[in-house]
C-alpha cells in the first residue's frame, strides 16, 4: 500500500509495519510523470509508426541485400570480363537507390530529417558512368548500411518484434483460452525459469489473470525495446545514408565560395556606386561652379564679385566634401588602421565608437591579412549593431588566442533580443559578415536573450 | 539665339548636380519647368508643364542601371519635337546607338563632366532644344575606335578628320570654324571633301550629317 502524506515522504506499509521511505515531492512527481509516460505510450502514434517502419524498412532491407549481395557477388566473379563490372556497378547503383527509400521510410515514419546526398554525377559516356558508379561513395555507404542493418533487423525481430507478438498472445489467450504455449520470447523465459510453464499448463482463473497481468508488461514494454533497435537505425541511418561528409564539406566550401564572389562583387559594385553617385557628382557640381565663376570673371562689363565670391565658396565646400567622401569610401575598401595591426585597429574602432567601449587583445602571432581585414569589418559591424539597436551603456572587444584560432568576443550590456536575420540592415550587414566569416571556415555564434546582455563570438583560423 | 524663352526640365537623382543645373541654368536665363530625382517624377512634370528639352540623367532609381535611357526613348515616342539631353557618368556606345536608331534630331549625349565648361554645355543643350544634335565627343571617339572602316577615314587630312569628329558631335559648320578658328568657307569646303571622300549623301541639315556619319561610321 502506498498512501501519499502530508509532509514530503511517501510511506508504505508492508504487512503493518511501515516503511518511511524518502522520497522528496519532487521525486515523487518525476516518478509518477514517468509511470504516465510509459502508461500512455502504446496509445500513442509514435511506438506503432516505429513498428511499421522497423517492419517495412526491415523487409525492404532484406530483399534489397538479397538483390545487392547477388549482384555483388555475380559482378566480383565475373569482374575479369567487362560485364562483370558493370554488374558491379548496378549493384552499387541499386544499394545508392535502396538506401533512397530506406531514408523516405525514416523520414515519413520516423520524422527522421536526414539531408539527401548529392545526386550521382555519371562521367560522359558509359565508361565515364561505369567508373563513376564503381566510386560512388554514397553507394558503397548505403551497401555497408545494408549489410549492417539486415542482421540487426533479424536480431529486431526476435526481440522486439515478439515481444509485441508475446504481448497480444497473453493478453488475448486468457480471453481466448489459449495459454502462453510457444511464445517466441516466453521460449527464452522459460529456458531460464523452468518452473514458470507450469503457469501455462494451469487453465484456470488465478493463471488466466497472471497471463493476462504478463500480457500487459509485455504491453507496455514493448515501444521501448522497439524504440531501442529503431535508435540504433536511426544512428546507422544518420551516418551512412547522409550525404558523404567529405562531398558535405565539399559543398559547404563552395557555397562559401559563392557567396563570397557574389558578395565581394557586391562590394566593388557599392564602392563603384559610392564612387559615381557621390564622390564623381561632386567633383562633377565642384567643376560646374567654378566653371561658372570663370564665365563670370571673363564678363568684365558686369563683374559681380559677390556672385563669383558665392561661387567660389560652394565650389570649396564641395571639394572638402569630395575628400571626405572619398576618405570614407577607402576606409571602406582596407582601413588604413589595419596597416599598424589588429590591436591599433580595434582601439580606433572602439575609441570611434559611440558606445564606451573597452577593448583587450591577447595575441602572440599576427593573423594574415585577409583574416585581421574580417576581424576589423566584424567588430566594425558589431559595434555599429551595438550603438544603433542594442540601448547599451558599456560595450567590450576581446581578442585573443586560441591556438590556432583567433576568438572575437564582443559583448554589450544592452536589452538583448538581437537575431542574426534581423541584425545588420544591408547585405553587408551581420548575414554578410556570417558569410564572410564562413568563407575562411569560421564561425560566428549569437547569444542574445530578452534583456541582453548580447554576446557575439566569430571564430577565425589564424591563417585559413 | 533664343536665351531665356528656352524651356529645361531635369532628372537627375543626385541632388549636389541637381541644384547645381537648376542654379547653373536660371544663371543662364533658362525657365526650369521641373528638376525631379526619378522617372515617374519626370513622367508627370512633362505632362504637366511640357519643356522644350529635358535633361535626363541615364542612371536613376530604383535599378541605377539605364531607367533615363528608356525614360528617354518613352518621352521622344511620346512627345513629337520634345529635345532629349541624356548625361551619364560613363558613354556606353550601345546606348547612343538606341537613342541615334532612326533620327538625331532633338538628341543629345553628354558626359555629366561637360558641364564643368559651362559654355559648350549651354551651347548644346540650345541646339538640342532647337532640334539638333549634340553627342560626346567622347561618344565620337569611341565610334571612330570602332569603326572598321579605317581604310576610307585614312584618305582623310589630319584637318578632315578634326571636322568630321565635329560633325559627328553635331556642330554646325559656324561651331566648327569657331572651335577649330578657322573661316566658315573653309569648313564648307571641308565638309564638301569628306562626304565626297567618303561618297555620303550631302545633306544641309545638320543632324542628317550626323546620321550619315554615323550610319557611315558604324557600317
Amino acid at each position: 500500500m502506498v498512501e501519499q502524506t502530508e509532509d514530503t515522504g511517501v510511506h508504505v506499509r508492508i504487512r503493518g509495519k511501515e516503511l518511511s521511505l524518502a522520497i522528496s515531492e519532487e521525486h515523487a512527481v518525476a516518478l509518477k510523470s514517468l509511470a504516465q509516460r510509459i502508461g500512455r505510450e502504446p496509445f500513442t502514434k509514435r511506438p506503432w509508426a516505429e513498428l511499421a517502419f522497423f517492419l517495412v524498412s526491415g523487409g525492404l532491407a532484406g530483399l534489397g541485400l538479397a538483390f545487392v549481395g547477388f549482384t555483388m557477388v555475380t559482378g566480383v566473379v565475373l569482374a575479369i570480363t567487362f560485364f562483370g563490372l558493370a554488374v558491379l556497378a548496378l549493384s552499387i547503383r541499386s544499394a545508392r537507390g535502396i538506401g533512397g527509400w530506406q531514408r523516405g521510410l525514416a523520414r515519413a515514419l520516423l520524422s527522421e530529417t536526414v539531408e539527401d546526398p548529392e545526386p550521382f554525377v555519371g562521367r560522359h559516356g558509359f565508361l565515364g558512368w561505369l567508373q563513376s558508379s564503381l566510386r560512388d561513395r554514397v553507394g558503397w555507404r548505403a551497401v555497408a548500411y545494408l549489410a549492417v542493418k539486415v542482421p540487426w533487423t533479424v536480431l529486431g525481430v526476435f526481440v522486439a518484434v515478439s515481444l509485441w507478438w508475446d504481448a497480444f498472445a497473453c493478453l488475448t489467450g486468457p480471453i481466448f483460452g489459449r495459454g502462453g504455449g510457444g511464445l517466441p520470447v516466453w521460449g527464452l523465459v522459460r529456458g531460464f525459469f523452468p518452473y514458470s510453464s507450469f503457469w501455462f499448463q494451469q487453465e484456470d482463473f488465478i493463471h488466466g489473470v497472471g497471463v493476462f497481468i504478463l500480457g500487459a508488461i509485455f504491453f507496455f514494454a514493448a515501444p521501448w525495446v522497439t524504440r531501442g533497435f529503431v535508435t540504433v537505425d536511426r544512428l546507422l541511418i544518420r551516418t551512412l545514408l547522409c550525404p558523404d561528409p567529405m562531398a558535405a564539406r565539399v559543398r559547404t566550401l563552395e557555397q562559401a565560395r559563392t557567396q563570397t564572389v557574389d558578395a565581394s562583387a557586391a562590394t566593388l559594385r557599392r564602392i563603384e556606386r559610392d564612387l559615381h553617385d557621390g564622390t564623381q557628382a561632386q567633383l562633377v557640381a565642384l567643376a560646374m561652379r567654378l566653371g561658372m565663376a570663370k564665365e563670370k570673371l571673363e564678363d568684365a562689363d558686369h563683374l559681380d564679385l559677390e556672385r563669383v565670391r558665392e561661387l567660389v565658396d560652394e565650389a570649396h565646400r564641395g571639394a572638402k566634401e569630395a575628400i571626405a567622401e572619398l576618405r570614407d569610401i577607402a576606409r571602406g575598401i582596407h582601413p588604413p588602421a589595419l596597416d599598424i595591426g589588429l590591436e591599433g585597429a580595434l582601439a580606433t574602432l572602439a575609441a570611434r565608437s559611440a558606445v564606451p567601449t573597452e577593448v583587450s587583445v591577447d595575441l602572440r602571432t599576427r593573423p594574415t591579412p585577409a583574416i585581421e581585414a574580417i576581424a576589423y569589418f566584424c567588430v566594425a559591424e558589431l559595434l555599429a549593431n551595438v550603438a544603433q539597436h542594442a540601448h547599451a551603456s558599456r560595450a567590450s572587444i576581446s581578442c585573443a588566442q586560441q591556438g590556432t584560432w583567433l576568438r572575437l568576443v564582443v559583448r554589450d550590456d544592452g536589452r538583448g533580443g538581437a537575431q542574426l536575420t534581423t541584425l545588420g540592415s544591408t547585405s553587408s550587414g551581420l548575414s554578410g559578415l556570417t558569410e564572410r566569416v564562413r568563407a575562411v571556415d569560421g564561425r560566428l555564434n549569437l547569444v542574445s536573450p530578452p534583456g541582453g546582455p548580447t554576446v557575439v563570438t566569430v571564430d577565425l583560423p589564424l591563417s585559413p | 539665339m533664343m536665351v531665356g524663352a528656352l524651356r529645361v526640365a531635369i532628372a537627375e537623382d543626385s541632388a549636389i548636380l541637381r541644384d547645381g543645373l537648376v542654379q547653373l541654368l536660371v544663371d543662364r536665363g533658362f525657365a526650369i519647368t521641373g528638376a525631379v530625382g526619378d522617372p515617374g517624377a519626370l513622367r508627370s512634370s512633362v505632362a504637366q508643364n511640357p519643356p522644350d528639352v529635358a535633361a535626363i540623367d541615364i542612371r536613376m532609381p530604383p535599378t541605377f542601371t539605364d531607367e533615363g535611357l528608356r525614360l528617354a526613348l518613352e518621352l521622344r515616342a511620346r512627345y513629337e519635337g520634345l529635345g532629349i539631353l541624356l548625361f551619364s557618368q560613363y558613354i556606353e556606345t550601345r546606348y547612343a546607338a538606341d537613342l541615334l536608331a532612326d533620327d538625331a534630331a532633338g538628341i543629345g549625349y553628354l558626359l555629366k563632366d561637360r558641364v564643368a565648361d559651362v559654355g559648350d554645355f549651354v551651347e548644346a543643350l540650345e541646339r538640342v532644344a532647337i532640334g539638333g544634335t549634340a553627342l560626346d565627343p567622347e561618344v565620337v571617339t569611341q565610334l571612330l575606335g570602332a569603326t572598321r572602316r579605317t581604310d576610307s577615314l585614312s584618305v582623310l587630312t589630319a584637318r578632315e578628320r578634326e571636322v568630321l569628329s565635329l560633325m559627328a558631335e553635331g556642330r554646325s559648320n559656324a561651331a566648327i570654324a569657331h572651335a577649330l578658328v578657322i573661316s566658315e568657307g573653309a569648313v564648307e569646303k571641308h565638309v564638301a571633301n569628306i562626304f565626297a571622300k567618303l561618297d555620303l549623301p550631302v545633306s544641309e541639315k545638320d543632324h542628317r550629317r550626323v546620321l550619315a556619319v554615323l550610319r557611315f561610321l558604324d557600317s
